[in-house]
């Protein structure tokens, strides 16, 4: 196991190399640049050259390549263009802390929810309790996060003043968001798991546990459950990412100064160190998190094997 | 069993970090307007930006939303009053001479910074000096490099500092040098590039200037006592302040708020002491007493491309520009608190003559006439040999261009009976199609950096590039051209204005070249109780006279 | 028969001819077949298969059922709440809302079909072949999803938008790039599990080729995480379309979406609230008849719960 780690770390420097590459020169054809074109204008073109050499974007697009690789092996991720002179690193420092506590307190809240609905719905399958998780899953995925972030602001928030309507002041100013963004998850969590169960519940080793007498309890949580356990784990790594890097409609709503909307407002400025910044701890996070979810595969179900070759 | 306890262990781990490193922070000012009980009434103002703070960083700033907090932290010579007016502030008067060439400032007695620090001619000379060097990042060295002696010259390098037109002859004496007469250079001194920064402080700094509250020393009406870029400023009333007596609110809280109906709903919950209207909250307040609207010194039109196919035409673009109703664009689609445009320069805006606004002395230029455009469209057709080419606009992708695009879309289809093409782009891209004029119309816009018409006006006599439409080259760019350049030499007031006037016209009603459509405005409710809260012109915030009661 | 006594007599011994033992008593039925009948038999299944047939007819029938189209302007009938004239109201522009709902369901559908069309071809296609190659083709084919997915697809769909003309096909082509990486993972985990048991091993003893193992034994048995993961990725993509659009990158005006007609409704929402209602209604109801009949679906597939 410990050689298959190291070898995945492996992996994953080249594949951030790669996506790094990638985006750095697919960025750099994007269109505009990261000034203010139509006030540039107005300047001597000796004038618009210094400014572009200000930035080291008058020269050739490789070598702007390799000098960015260099500082990055420093340790040096650059300043940003749209956050005049803060550093690229700091930046992502601060704005990844808000969408992390609202982004885990989402996905934890959801996967409990989640699981006993689940659970519970493919244990009563085809009664009320079954239809009602449906209703629940649908209404999850189909109404969008913003809708939900609204109404729960305006209930919750304004009209019987039990929660913060906004900002980012307390601690108590992460429930509505965290709420908002559950519920897609929820709904994602407990079809998995309702459709999971549905064909491990007619396996013949869950009849052997019934006919040995274990109780419901006991059968669904320590046998049912953890062979239902597959897909979730998968979408989870999803989800994860997903929630965690923020969700830019919850938090513009709730005004939480996350990451979400970094990536949006940074492509469009073409703010190209924060741009790449970003791509790297997104991607990073994410094949990470692939990695820790491949080895709990392993975990949930020994009959996968991960390293060998085909029979 | 130990997996689980040790996984549960590491996620309360994980989770307190989370909690515990997170900056909240904490309960914002009070609320909206409110005065606390005690022996010190504290009073305190909550408002908002719909963007997060780009820098603190005068060398850097471009922007309004860090012009904002800028004008209140920071001061200069001079500063507008509730009626757009300079009034002295660091400065106590300043003495014109005969030929409006020479402008000498005296300070006032005993300024300083919020560190100590003492503000000087120097200072301003030596704030001055970065602002117009290649050093400054914000692009705004014009401002300084277009009216100060030598000022262009040193930004390339062609000249030394001390060859510039800035005089310090003592510690309270500022002579300004201008290259030419310039009626509205006291108000330019009220533009945040023309503050004073404490330059020792900024150069020891180094790259770490303006980054946290500790990085910044404060000469204005208010001190920042927390900022976060994502979250917005507090501001705290300067006890250094020389007009201290004068600034009437204790705590201003400036948070980030990007979506209008959260700014709603914290408005109705006392949070805010002001909240935008969205234009279809506009018809259910506008009888509320808390009501009110406001338009600044910005032009959004039509930019024509003068040599693209089918706008080069003149009839055609001619055509174009009377098929627009401004009033209905304003009243029905934007309903903000915009005002339909007469031109490109505003109505407010002074035409140069004291207490006379360029709008007094100009009507509504290609005012809508469905007869007339159908008519110039028809001679258009004619000239271009029986067919015009598919015309398309490009446009910025926010929601406010995309819905003025449909509204154009729709009129020209009602008017003229064409089918324009819409192509929404990013900024940058829009920009970019721009610059490397591969358009044929673009919605544009243009705001004033001081109060004089000139600053709309000599723009279609720069570089002259897609930008502008290509508008040069020609007879006619020519005779404007000249028109703006009598105007940048003519003393007086009243032969100026008129040269304005006419540029003016030949710009949009004898050339097309562009299609002005509104001025750009808001709509707002205010707490009662709230008063001065005032927006110049300019659009920057100003809280120098905003008082609770 | 009670009460009968049973003696020897009674009994003959069964004729079992050489033919006879290999005869299977039922008619054969393919795998289609099989599922299709019982789909029938799940009531739900069917309602909600009629329903989504009939909100498709609106689809492409509905706009002619008024005598307004999407696009045409009425600045004096701003802001109508529903009534008589117009269905369901109008919106900022004055253009018929039951027009722009029916035409938008179409481009949402249109989308949705894609998104699942995609999930299905390419997703589970390469999520079997990475799982049951394994080794270094497996590692390989994990690495390129991960390095598609994390290049920023803002980047890669305003690059196409400035190449190719903005609308529904770059839109769609933006959306290929990553969106069935998602069932690919999904399906590979599903696999990974099954590979190792005992049927394929019986299946790979009998000489059976890869491909078939893939279609008729490991894909059935993951019948249910594949009809739930497309279930999901629908409404992921309508409203991934629907954010585009909305920042500039796909559905000019005055063409729109469900997506988009929601993210316009939700502007005024303090006003004007039938216009995001209708609009997410309609999707609430699409998700729903995709629901049921996705479960449907995967009822009827599931080899596990034969009849």
């Amino acid at each position: 196991m410990k050689k298959y780690i190291l070898k995945r770390i492996v992996y994953l420097l080249v594949t951030l190399l790669v996506i790094m590459t990638a985006t750095f020169f697919l960025m750099h054809s994007l269109p505009g640049t990261p000034f203010d074109e139509d006030k540039i204008s107005r300047l001597s073109a000796e004038q618009q050259r210094q400014i572009y050499a200000a930035y080291g974007l008058d020269q050739p697009v490789y070598i702007q390549y390799f000098k960015y690789l260099a500082n990055v092996f420093r340790g040096d991720f650059g300043t940003s263009t749209l956050y005049s002179g803060q550093p690229v690193a700091g930046i992502l420092a601060a704005r990844i802390v808000p969408s992390a506590l609202v982004g885990i307190q989402a996905v934890l809240a959801g996967l409990a929810v989640g699981l006993i609905l689940g659970v519970v719905a493919a244990y009563r399958h085809n009664t009320p309790l079954d239809y009602l998780t449906m209703v629940i899953s649908v209404l999850g995925i189909s109404v969008p996060n913003f809708v939900v972030a609204a109404l729960l602001q305006y209930f919750f928030g304004l009209k019987w003043r039990l929660l913060p309507v906004a900002y980012w002041e307390s601690y108590a100013s992460s429930i509505l968001p965290s709420l908002a963004l559950s519920f897609g998850v929820i709904a994602q969590i407990a079809r998995f798991v309702r459709t999971e169960m549905l064909t491990v519940l007619q396996q013949d080793y869950i009849l052997t546990a019934k006919a040995k007498g274990l109780s419901p309890a006991k059968i669904l949580v320590r046998h049912a459950l953890r062979n239902s356990l597959l897909p979730v784990i998968t979408i989870l790594g999803a989800i994860t990412v997903n929630v965690l890097t923020g969700s830019l409609a919850v938090e513009s709503i709730y005004g939480v100064p996350g990451i979400g909307s970094l990536f949006v407002d940074t492509i469009k400025a073409n703010d190209y160190s924060t741009i790449l910044g970003l791509t790297v701890f997104y991607s990073a996070f994410y094949v990470v998190v692939i990695l820790i979810i491949d080895i709990l595969y392993c975990v949930i179900d020994p009959r996968i094997r991960l390293a060998p070759a085909k029979e | 069993m130990k997996k689980r306890t040790a996984a549960i262990l590491t996620l309360a781990l994980l989770f307190s970090a989370l909690t515990g490193c997170n900056s909240f922070t904490g309960p914002s000012g009070g609320g909206a307007g409110q005065a606390s009980s005690g022996a010190a009434k504290a009073t305190s103002v909550s408002l908002y930006l719909e963007n997060e703070i780009p820098t603190l960083n005068q060398f850097a700033a471009s922007d309004n939303i860090a012009f904002n907090i800028l004008n209140n932290i920071s001061e200069g010579l001079y500063r507008l009053d509730m009626n757009n007016e300079p009034q002295p502030a660091l400065a106590k008067d300043c003495k014109i001479s005969d030929d409006k060439l020479t402008y000498t400032f005296t300070l006032r007695d005993g300024l300083k910074f919020s560190n100590g620090d003492p503000i000087t001619s120097k200072t301003f000379q030596e704030t001055w000096l970065q602002q117009m060097s290649a050093d400054a990042k914000n692009n705004y060295a014009f401002i300084l490099t277009d009216y100060i002696v030598n000022g262009q010259e040193y930004s390339e390098k062609k000249a030394a500092a001390d060859q510039v037109g800035i005089e310090t002859p003592d510690d309270k004496t500022l002579v300004v040098k201008l290259k030419a007469p310039t009626p509205y250079f006291l108000s330019l001194t009220t533009f945040v590039p023309y503050y004073a920064l404490d330059m020792d402080f900024y150069k020891k700094q180094g790259s770490g200037y303006a980054l946290g509250k500790d990085n910044l020393v404060y000469s204005g009406p208010y001190m920042i006592s927390q900022y976060d870029a994502a979250s917005g400023v507090t501001l705290v009333k300067n006890p250094n302040y020389w007009d201290r007596d004068s600034v009437k609110v204790d705590t201003v809280s400036v948070k980030i708020i990007k979506e209008q109906s959260t700014a709603m709903n914290l408005y109705k919950a006392g949070q805010l002491s002001r909240v935008k209207l969205s234009a279809t909250d506009v018809p259910a307040y506008k009888d509320s007493e808390e009501f009110i609207t406001h338009t600044i010194f910005r032009t959004n039109f039509i930019q024509f491309n003068t040599t693209a196919e089918g706008t080069k035409n003149l009839n055609i673009r001619r055509a174009l520009s009377l098929a627009v109703d401004n009033d209905t664009l304003v009243s029905t689609i934007l309903n903000n608190g915009s005002e339909a445009a007469n031109g490109v320069v505003p109505k407010a805006m002074s035409s140069g003559i004291e207490g006379k606004t360029f709008g007094s002395l100009q009507g509504r230029l290609m005012a809508f006439d469905a007869a007339k455009a159908k008519e110039y469209w028809q001679k258009g057709v004619e000239e271009l040999g029986g067919t015009v080419p598919q015309l398309t606009l490009v446009l910025d992708d926010d929601s406010e261009n995309k819905d003025v695009g449909t509204y154009l879309q729709s009129q020209f289809k009602s008017v003229l009976g064409i089918d324009v093409k819409l192509d929404s782009k990013t900024k940058e891209a829009r920009r970019e199609l721009m610059k490397t004029s591969k358009y044929q119309m673009g919605l544009n816009a243009w705001g004033a950096d001081y109060d004089d018409p000139m600053t709309f006006l000599q723009i279609w006599t720069e570089n002259s590039n897609g930008f502008r439409g290509n508008f040069k080259d020609t007879e006619a760019a020519d005779g404007y051209a000249k028109l703006i350049g009598e105007a940048h030499a003519e003393r007086d007031t009243a032969k100026r204005a008129d040269l304005l006037v006419r540029a003016e016209k030949s710009l949009i009603a004898d050339n097309a070249v562009v299609a002005p459509l509104y001025y750009m405005g808001s709509a707002y409710l205010v707490k009662p109780g709230v008063k001065n809260l005032v927006e110049p012109d300019s659009g920057i915030l100003e809280l120098k006279y905003t008082a609770v009661e | 028969m009670q009460g009968m006594e049973l003696t020897e007599d009674l009994f003959v011994p069964a004729e079992a001819g050489a033919g006879e033992r290999e005869k299977i008593a039922r008619p054969t039925r393919s795998g289609f077949q099989d599922a299709w009948i019982r789909l029938k038999r799940n009531k739900g299944a069917v309602v909600a298969l009629v329903l989504l047939l009939a909100l498709v007819v609106l689809a492409f029938l509905g706009p002619s059922f008024t005598r307004f189209d999407y696009y045409t302007t009425d600045y004096g009938a701003i802001f109508q709440p529903p009534n008589a004239v117009h269905w369901f109201g109008t919106d900022k522009f004055g253009r018929d809302e039951w027009s722009r709902v029916w035409y938008g369901t179409r481009i949402s559908l249109l989308i949705a079909v894609v998104a699942a069309a995609l999930d299905l071809l390419v997703g589970v296609t390469y999520g079997s072949v990475s799982a049951l190659l394994g080794g270094m083709a497996d590692a390989v084919m994990q690495r390129v999803i991960e390095v598609l997915i994390g290049i920023p697809n803002l980047i890669i769909v305003i690059l196409l938008m400035m190449v190719m003309p903005a609308g529904i096909g770059t839109l769609i082509i933006a959306m290929s790039i990553s969106g069935w990486a998602n069932m690919a993972r999904l399906v590979r985990a599903e696999i990974l599990k099954l590979k190792n048991q005992e049927f394929v091993l019986a299946a790979r003893l009998l000489g059976t080729p890869d491909r078939r193992i893939i279609l008729r034994h490991l894909i059935p048995n993951t019948m249910g995480v594949i009809v739930i993961n497309t279930m999901f990725t629908i409404p992921s993509a309508i409203f991934t379309e629907a954010f585009l659009s909305f920042i500039g990158i796909g559905l000019q005006e005055p063409k729109a979406s469900l997506g988009v007609l929601i993210n316009s409704g939700f502007q005024v929402i303090n006003s004007h609230v039938f216009l995001l209602f209708v609009p997410a209604a309609v999707i609430v109801l699409i998700m729903v008849c995709f629901s049921i009949l996705g479960d449907g679906l995967r009822d009827a597939f599931d080899p596990q719960m034969r009849t």
